[in-house]
């Protein structure tokens, strides 16, 4: 998850920061292993999107082409499929509606930290990054813990103040699934589906920025189904 | 009477000999601005004048202490004299500055403290220098510069040199890579500055966080190096090239051009000059042109002749005006004049909102326009030998015979309009998760929603509807985003990506718009919301151009991001202001089209000496 949140905030930096919606969802199996959605959702600012992908630069940085961006994406799902514990990784770019879903298994959540780590590393060409070392999510005896990694918040303190302002009108949701009934959890924020076998967080991007702990959770699984 | 006759012979010398600001303006000089009324500046802060970015050559002076608290009077400058901004360029070499008279010498070495003396070689100046700016006094008058090799001719040489000393292509593969990876990484990094960082600006020389690497042998330079020397070389022969010129041949702008001279007498806040055709001649895609028919190039550079701007800034209480007049030669003029013979279409003023906060209305005679250019072109390109041209010429005319230039010119005939009706919400479509309550599974859903959209609107007269429906028509076959509704064609997520355009063939008029109240509401026009009397009558009596603008609604309203980041520098240059904006042009003679630009707003003039400012910059920044 960090490397998507990185690159979203990456993305973000280049002003495409209007009405964003950011979906991070992850499933755990019993045995430790899941599946990683993540989704970024720009089609209700698209006419802005495409203003600005139609310009060169702006604000004195670089704006990316649209090929850039398609590169960028399959450079980081190929390397998502160099990393160990990571299979079935797919992509789904909709660049008319700019819609960009990549999902992928890992068969442990310390597979999934480590292939994120990597790919964040290689992609910042920066050997060095504190944040990285922070465990975002981990599962131990029926019990998760979940926080938002300290690299996005690193990255979106870059986001100037006018853009931040705009944060405010996206969402940003964080979705735990699993296959047994969830039987408690600390956020008061955070929702619970019918089938208690999944929890639901949101909140905005700008508030999160400002509140990296908003999202944390500690979720128990119940004993028994 | 002997002593009498003395001082009447100083007083003619002093009057006949002695130097003026203007002579100081060099040869080389494309666009000149010159404050007549130079006493408008005095108030003006030396920090308020640094912002401007026709400053930014010299900001290295302003922006180091030196300057704090001062205003242009305290700076040692004669306002006796005229004040002249200039800029240039020569084969080899752009030249940038600006010339003044000079009241107090210490004063004026108080504000640039940074300049040091050097040995002058030329009888009768004293020169001057900081980094690569120099000030050079000659009598009472001085002149701060800069001359700039051009960087392809420096680069050409660099590499001539480096072939010539058997050196390999100096961009190797990684190098390249490991260059666009730094350049990458920079625009990636952004940094925090805190305040007990030291900070100071240097814009102009910055230092290179690392310096090229020396090369394994200490005694031979490496390619940064060599182009470093190079440069520093050609700097050194053109700044001799140019002073030699400006100095001691004391060949000037002044005395070069008699329609410099003429513009400096007029009673006006300021004037501007820009010689077009000097500047087309310079222009480095030009020069390539040149290179592959040279024949032709001198021809049409001869077309291009005599063509240039004039301009006279006046200020009054609640308006500033420009008047410019856009000379040409006689061939051009001729294609001008047939251009602007156009009849004013009358239902084009119906479709403009009172309400909009910027329109133009451009009426020309494209036919008459077309039949002149033809008939100039066609010798010009009969004349030549080179078989590209030969053969270009007929394309042209097998193109001019084959044409249909009824149905061409009947369907385009040259007028039309545009209206800019600021930012308003327009109904898009965006794509949301829908969450199933049982287990949080989400699918995707199309649903209504807004996007601010500056909304615009296009049009243009014609004759042929007919050929404007024909091309609608088969295009609703060939693409399903396009479809036919009551009175106009809708072609769906046409503009960004989001949202519609509307097409419209009514009343003589081709129109292309995004507001939907236009297309679904006012299609044969605003009726009563049309624009008013006084505005239309305005617009009748100009003859090619009219242009109004709301600017504290226009241009505020614009955001930045739909435009380039040069579109956004001249923009930057009106943003901020209040009142109103117009542009009116005269009738077109084959010698001249004359255009008023008036800036009015609330109020006495009490800042006149910003809007000067203001203009000089708009100036530098459109002309750079």
């Amino acid at each position: 998850m960090k490397a998507f949140l990185y690159l979203t905030f990456g993305i973000l930096l280049f002003g495409l920061s209007g009405c964003i919606e950011i979906i991070d969802d992850l499933t755990l199996n019993e045995d430790g292993s899941g599946t990683f959605k993540y989704n970024v959702n720009l089609s209700a600012s698209k006419a802005k999107v495409n203003s600005i992908l139609a310009l060169d630069s702006l604000d004195g940085r670089k704006v990316p082409s649209l090929d850039e961006i398609k590169n960028r994406i399959e450079s980081i799902s190929q390397k998502l499929r160099e990393q160990p514990g990571i299979t079935h990784i797919e992509v789904d770019s909709n660049f008319d509606d700019y819609i960009i879903k990549i999902s992928c298994d890992f068969n442990s959540l310390n597979a999934l930290q480590a292939a994120i780590k990597n790919i964040v590393k290689e992609e910042t060409k920066k050997t060095e990054l504190n944040e990285l070392d922070h465990q975002w999510v981990s599962f131990q005896n029926g019990v998760m813990k979940r926080s938002i990694p300290q690299i996005t918040i690193r990255q979106s303190k870059q986001i100037n103040q006018s853009d931040q302002e705009l944060l405010k009108n996206g969402t940003y949701t964080s979705i735990t699934r699993f296959n047994k009934e969830i039987d408690s959890f600390e956020n008061q924020n955070a929702m619970l589906s019918k089938n208690k076998k999944a929890i639901l967080l949101r909140t905005d991007p700008y508030t999160l920025t400002h509140n990296p702990n908003l999202l944390d959770n500690t979720i128990t699984l119940s004993s028994g189904r | 009477m002997k002593a009498t006759l003395s001082f009447l012979f100083l007083f003619i010398s002093t009057l006949l000999f002695s130097q003026r600001s203007e002579e100081l303006v060099p040869e080389e000089a494309i666009s000149v601005f010159s404050v007549i009324d130079i006493d408008l500046l005095e108030r003006i802060s030396l920090d308020d004048l640094a912002n401007y970015e026709f400053m930014e050559e010299v900001q290295q002076e302003i922006f180091d202490g030196s300057t704090a608290g001062k205003t242009i009077k305290d700076s040692g400058i004669d306002f006796e004299q005229k004040l002249n901004v200039f800029n240039g360029k020569g084969y080899n070499y752009t030249i940038n500055g600006f010339s003044f008279g000079i009241a107090d010498k210490d004063a004026l070495f108080e504000t640039f403290d940074d300049f040091t003396p050097v040995e002058s070689n030329y009888d009768g100046v004293e020169m001057y220098v900081s980094y690569f700016n120099r000030i050079v006094f000659k009598g009472e008058s001085g002149v701060l510069f800069r001359v700039t090799p051009l960087l392809s001719v420096v680069n050409n040489m660099t590499d001539s040199i480096w072939y010539a000393r058997g050196n390999s292509y100096p961009w190797q593969e990684t190098e390249l890579q490991e260059l666009f990876d730094e350049l990458e990484s920079a625009q990636e990094d952004t940094y925090e500055i805190t305040d007990d960082m030291e900070t100071s600006e240097n814009t102009n020389n910055p230092v290179d966080s690392e310096l090229p690497y020396a090369s394994e042998n200490p005694d031979q330079k490496n390619y940064y190096e060599l182009r470093d020397s190079v440069d520093l070389a050609l700097q050194n022969e053109y700044l001799d090239i140019f002073c030699t010129n400006l100095f001691v041949q004391n060949n000037n702008l002044y005395k070069k051009d008699e329609r410099f001279r003429e513009q400096l007498t007029h009673s006006a806040a300021g004037v501007f000059y820009s010689d077009n055709a000097r500047s087309l001649a310079k222009d480095s895609e030009f020069s390539a042109l040149k290179l592959m028919y040279p024949g032709l190039v001198v021809e049409v550079q001869e077309l291009f002749s005599d063509n240039l701007m004039l301009g006279d800034l006046q200020l009054a209480d609640g308006e500033v005006t420009f008047n410019v007049d856009l000379k040409y030669g006689n061939e051009l003029g001729s294609i001008y004049k047939e251009l602007s013979g156009a009849k004013f279409d009358k239902n084009i003023l119906k479709y403009i909102h009172k309400d909009n906060s910027a329109y133009f209305m451009y009426n020309v005679n494209m036919r008459e326009a077309y039949e002149q250019t033809f008939n100039i072109l066609q010798p010009l390109m009969e004349a030549s030998d080179n078989q590209n041209v030969i053969f270009d010429l007929l394309m042209l005319e097998l193109f001019n015979e084959f044409m249909n230039k009824d149905a061409l010119f009947d369907t385009y005939n040259g007028s039309m309009f545009g209206t800019y009706s600021d930012v308003k919400k327009i109904k898009t479509k965006k794509i949301v998760f829908d969450y199933d309550e049982e287990t949080f599974e989400y699918l995707e859903k199309e649903v209504e929603a807004e996007e601010d959209m500056p909304v615009f609107t296009l049009g243009f007269s014609t004759d042929r509807t007919d050929i404007a429906e024909l091309i609608m028509k088969r295009s609703t076959k060939i693409s399903s985003r396009i479809k036919k509704e009551d009175d106009y064609w809708i072609y769906e997520n046409a503009v960004l990506g989001a949202a519609p355009l509307y097409m419209i063939a009514k009343n003589d008029l081709f129109i292309l718009t995004n507001d939907p109240d236009l297309a679904k509401n006012n299609s044969d026009g605003y009726g009563a919301n049309a624009l008013g009397k006084s505005s239309v009558k305005k617009a009748k009596k100009s003859g090619a151009l009219y242009g109004y603008a709301d600017l504290g609604k226009a241009v505020e309203s614009l955001p930045r991001e739909l435009f380039t980041e040069r579109d956004n520098e001249i923009l930057d240059v009106v943003r901020g202001k209040e009142g109103s904006l117009e542009i009116v042009s005269s009738e077109t003679t084959s010698e001249k089209t004359s255009f008023k630009l008036s800036y009015r707003f609330d109020g006495a003039m009490k800042e006149n000496d910003t809007y000067i400012l203001d203009l000089i910059n708009s100036m530098y920044v459109i002309f750079k």
